[in-house]
């Protein structure tokens, strides 16, 4: 199970936050989502995902409204904040920075 | 993060949990359904979704993580297993809760005094500008204004702000066919009302106009004596009552507020001041109480200046009057609480947190006992890692379990308090304490019952920090008395205590043997066979001297012809009460003093049957009679002491002496002295001398009558005094007609209620000390079974182990009483500066507690040393 491709810390937040400044998603949509865009490749457990999210709308980055969907089911839909935009943009940044430099010193050294 | 949001989440706690649930269950489902979908088995589809999906209880446990819910999780757990500690010793909860709501339940009932005294804020508007204004002089600090002053300061007002004023007194108030009653009344300025920010619950306040004499036949009534006498008559307003006789519209009722303890609650009906020109230039006669609202520019400091600085201009100005006097202000908040209050209330509290202290260290005392015995416990769980914190937590959640059931104990105790206090704080005039127990004497329980827990556990829970591991362990769950430094800090418990017990005792009962001295002080007169009683005589009917003079001489004859009546004596005053009638007095041959040097003097007019009536003795010369008219010369009787400070040495006899002040100098003859006399007030009077008038040459409206029995109880000729009285006038009221010792005993409700208050402190702190160093002697006596049984197998006698307790309880009591004595000295010498009747340090009472806190520690010693010296020898051993 080496070649497992498991997440590198803080990667998920970032994600999330990336998928719902799309527009907002519950939580089963945030997971089809992440699935789709990875191509399936990620290897974590669906569920650690709950975890984030509520840390995350305890800071106050993300908000959170129940909403009824088809048959009269109710779903939990979580929306970007402004101060969740600018951490997004700001995580964003950083893992940008730093992508490049591992890149970088991997290509080079 | 968002406190708020945290707070919310907190109090939607179980939604929260819910939601989370049912948000982690539909994912489980849309990915079981995928599932499911692709060809498996629901139950297979749902394992699957499932193993996908991750251990959803450690997901949750990691959510609830992020609210914040484990730090209170576990605070409830401690709490619980507290409470499951509590309840599995009932005995020990119960002692505890009821010791300490005792205890937390005194300072909050004292707390509760406070608030209703000094800290609720009288009800009228802007409080903090209002002040009385007084005139003090040698003679009396806290002095009324005379009318003209008071109007001199009036027109002069600008820049202070406001001044209204007020006269004291009583009237008869009468109805149609009701009996006439003797009521409090006062005479305000037509403004007092609206100075004061009062508005009626009914009808109006005065108008000015009505503030002049002739169109002043207007009343006020309060709220008691609307809802006492006139039954909470809603169409009161327009009512015609007769005052003194002569009839007043009702215009208006006083709001509820104004029934307060403090300030004018007293009185029952206001009219206007309405002062006649002759009044209002009037000097003399100092009555009027004056109240300003000072300026909302000025500062308290500089209204005293301005005050100060006009009764200077007024002492330079009319120095006969005034001279000597000085102005001053004091805040009307401050002023009605009176100036007792400040040393009394800190001293209740005091003495009630001494009680508190107590039942603390009691409880001290039982916890540590309780930490001993789990002693190995706490070894084990520190050998095994557990933090100081975690250790200490169970020890304080369950002392604040205890002290916050003690908490709510002590809002019932404090409620308790409150019913017996209303009832015995209650005036003559039905004017009362406004007790409440209110959010401020709620916040005091609470905060005293926070503290008490942080007091009463820090002992134990110190010494379950500082453990010694390796003792606890090996001592292999034997009982131990503990280490010696934990033993000491057990004796300095019970010294305190038995110290603090001391002090209440020794304070309560100097106190209380002070106020029963002087309300059983019959100094120069008796009362055990009077009936007494008070009468005010309408000016509308008896106008003029002569009419009053011919129904004082028609009472007397015909209450004197009752059957069972020795002899009757109709006064301006009676011996029991400080006479109120201050006059300054020049005497004939001497020369006349400066002005405010005079000698001051209290004057009482008496009839011919005084001296007997009320037994006082007659030691040279006559006593007033007959011959003495209104017509005949002038005559006085002086007291001893008077005679003694005006003449010396030489026979006052033959002497004359006469008022100060007033137009023409009308000289009278001293034909008699008569022994001293002391009131029965606890607080002497500054005035000392006294002097008798006859009553038929300065006749009074307001008359204090006594009938003195014989051969009959007092309490038996009540009513044909009545029937006499009703017979001679049915429109005249006799206030407090009763035996005069159940007067004396009313008259000084105040004084009986504190000494009331001191005596249940002294009761429960003794209480409550004794309890625990019985608790602790029969603890420790448990916990040294074995080495007594060592000593009885070695040869000691029963009489041995008991005097090897005794011992070590008696040496602290002793210790505890005599720091307590020092106490006490302390307590008793504020007491004595408090109530000057009181004796400081009377060491008859010092030595009595003494015998007493000893005599009760002996017992409560005693009792466990007995059972300690029948111990079955080989059972205690072999339990062991």
């Amino acid at each position: 199970m080496a070649d497992k491709n498991e997440l590198l810390p803080g990667t998920l937040d970032l994600m999330i936050l990336r998928i719902l400044s799309r527009g907002e998603l519950h939580g089963w949509g945030i997971t089809q989502r992440l699935a789709e865009l990875s191509q399936s490749a990620l290897q974590v457990d669906e569920g650690s995902l709950y975890p984030s999210l509520y840390r995350m709308e305890d800071k106050g980055w993300i908000e959170a409204e129940w909403r009824i969907r088809e048959n009269n089911r109710r779903a939990k839909y979580y929306a970007l904040t402004r101060s969740g935009r600018k951490q997004l943009e700001k995580e964003q940044e950083i893992w940008e920075r730093m992508s490049a430099i591992i890149t970088r010193v991997l290509a080079t050294a | 993060m968002n406190l708020l949001r945290r707070l919310r989440t907190l109090l939607r706690r179980r939604d929260t949990e819910a939601e989370m649930a049912e948000e982690m269950r539909y994912h489980l489902e849309q990915r079981a359904a995928e599932y499911a979908a692709d060809g498996l088995s629901p139950s297979d589809a749902r394992l699957a979704a499932q193993r996908r999906f991750g251990n959803t209880a450690a997901l949750q446990e990691q959510a609830r993580d992020t609210f914040g819910w484990s730090a209170l999780e576990r605070l409830g757990k401690d709490l619980a297993f507290a409470a499951r500690q509590l309840v599995r010793s009932p005995a020990f909860s119960l002692l505890a809760v009821v010791t300490l709501s005792l205890g937390i339940g005194a300072t909050t009932s004292m707390f509760s005094l406070v608030n209703g005294i000094v800290l609720k804020p009288l009800p009228y508007q802007r409080v903090d500008q209002l002040e009385r204004i007084y005139r003090s002089n040698a003679q009396n600090p806290d002095g009324n204004l005379s009318t003209a002053d008071f109007l001199a300061l009036r027109k002069a007002q600008s820049s202070y702000g406001a001044v209204v004023a007020y006269s004291l007194g009583s009237a008869s108030l009468s109805e149609p066919g009701q009996p006439a009653e003797l009521a409090s009344s006062a005479r305000a300025t037509a403004d007092l009302f609206s100075v004061l920010g009062v508005t009626p619950q009914l009808g109006r306040a005065f108008h000015p106009e009505e503030d002049q004499p002739g169109r002043d036949r207007v009343v006020l009534l309060s709220p008691r004596t609307w809802r006492g006498r006139f039954a909470a008559a809603p169409d009161i307003v327009g009512r015609i009552v007769r005052i003194d006789g002569e009839p007043h519209e009702i215009i208006g009722v006083l709001p509820e507020s104004f029934n307060d303890w403090r300030y004018l609650g007293a009185v029952d009906f206001f009219r206007p001041l309405a002062l006649t020109p002759a009044d209002a230039a009037d000097r003399q006669d100092l009555r009027l109480r004056v109240v300003g609202r000072r300026d909302e520019a000025l500062t308290p400091a500089e209204a005293a200046g301005f005050i100060a600085s006009f009764g200077e201009h007024l002492a330079r100005a009319f120095p006969e009057a005034n001279s000597g006097s000085t102005w001053r202000t004091v805040s009307l908040q401050k002023d009605a609480a009176g100036t007792g209050a400040f040393i009394v209330l800190p001293m209740l509290i005091s003495l009630s947190a001494a009680v508190l202290l107590i039942a603390c260290s009691n409880l001290a005392n039982f916890l540590l006992a309780r930490t001993m015995a789990r002693a190995r416990e706490f070894a084990v769980r520190a050998a095994l890692g557990a933090s100081r914190l975690q250790l200490l937590r169970p020890l304080l959640a369950e002392a604040v379990l205890l002290s916050l059931a003690a908490g709510g104990g002590a809002i019932l105790v404090a409620h308790w308090f409150r019913d017996w206090a209303a009832l015995r704080s209650t005036g003559d005039n039905g004017e009362q304490v406004i007790f409440t127990v209110d959010w401020n004497v709620m916040g005091w329980a609470f905060a005293a019952s926070l503290l008490t827990a942080l007091v009463f556990s820090a002992g134990p829970a110190l010494f379950a920090l500082r453990l010694d591991l390796n003792v606890a362990l090996k001592s292999g769950g034997r009982s131990t008395t503990g280490t010696r430094g934990h033993q000491r800090f057990r004796q300095f418990l019970i010294v305190a205590q038995f110290t603090l017990a001391m002090i209440l005792l020794a304070g309560a009962a100097q106190f209380i043997v002070g106020v029963n001295d002087a309300q059983n002080r019959r100094a120069g007169w008796e009362s055990a066979a009077l009936a007494t009683g008070s009468m005010l005589l309408p000016v509308g009917q008896y106008r003029g001297d002569a009419k009053l003079t011919a129904f004082h001489r028609l009472t007397l004859e015909r209450l004197a012809a009752l059957p069972g009546v020795e002899s009757v004596s109709l006064s301006a005053a009676a011996p029991f009460l400080d006479w109120t009638d201050v006059r300054k007095l020049l005497v004939e041959g001497q020369p006349v003093p400066v002005p405010g040097q005079e000698l001051a003097a209290m004057f009482n007019a008496i009839s011919p049957q005084y001296l007997a009536t009320y037994g006082t003795r007659l030691v040279a010369g006559r006593t007033l009679d007959s011959r003495d008219t209104a017509s005949s010369p002038r005559v006085y009787l002086v007291s001893q002491s008077t005679a003694r400070a005006i003449f010396g040495e030489g026979d006052p006899i033959g002497r004359h002496i006469a008022v100060a002040g007033g137009d023409t100098t009308r000289w009278g003859e001293i034909v008699g002295v008569v022994a001293d006399i002391q009131s029965a007030d606890p607080e002497p009077n500054p005035v000392t001398l006294r002097v008798y008038p006859a009553l038929t040459q300065e006749p009074t409206r307001t008359v204090e009558l006594a009938v003195r029995a014989a051969g009959v109880a007092p309490a038996a000729l009540i009513d044909s005094i009545r029937t006499t009285m009703a017979a001679l006038d049915p429109d005249l009221p006799i206030a407090r007609l009763a035996t005069a010792d159940a007067f004396i005993a009313r008259s000084f409700y105040q004084m009986r209620f504190l000494r009331d208050m001191l005596t249940a402190f002294g009761v429960l702190g003794l209480g409550l000390a004794s309890l625990g160093v019985y608790g602790v002697i029969t603890r420790t006596n448990a916990q040294r079974a074995s080495e007594f049984a060592i000593r009885l197998a070695l040869g000691a006698s029963p009489r041995d182990i008991t005097r090897l307790v005794l011992g070590a309880g008696i040496r602290q009591a002793l210790l505890g009483s005599l720091l307590g004595l020092m106490g006490a000295y302390a307590v008793t010498s504020a007491l004595s500066y408090a109530f000057r009747g009181v004796r400081a340090n009377n060491p008859l009472i010092l030595a009595a507690t003494t015998l007493i806190l000893i005599t009760v520690a002996l017992l409560a010693c005693w009792l466990p040393s007995r059972r300690a010296s029948r111990l079955d020898a080989m059972a205690a051993l072999r339990a062991d």
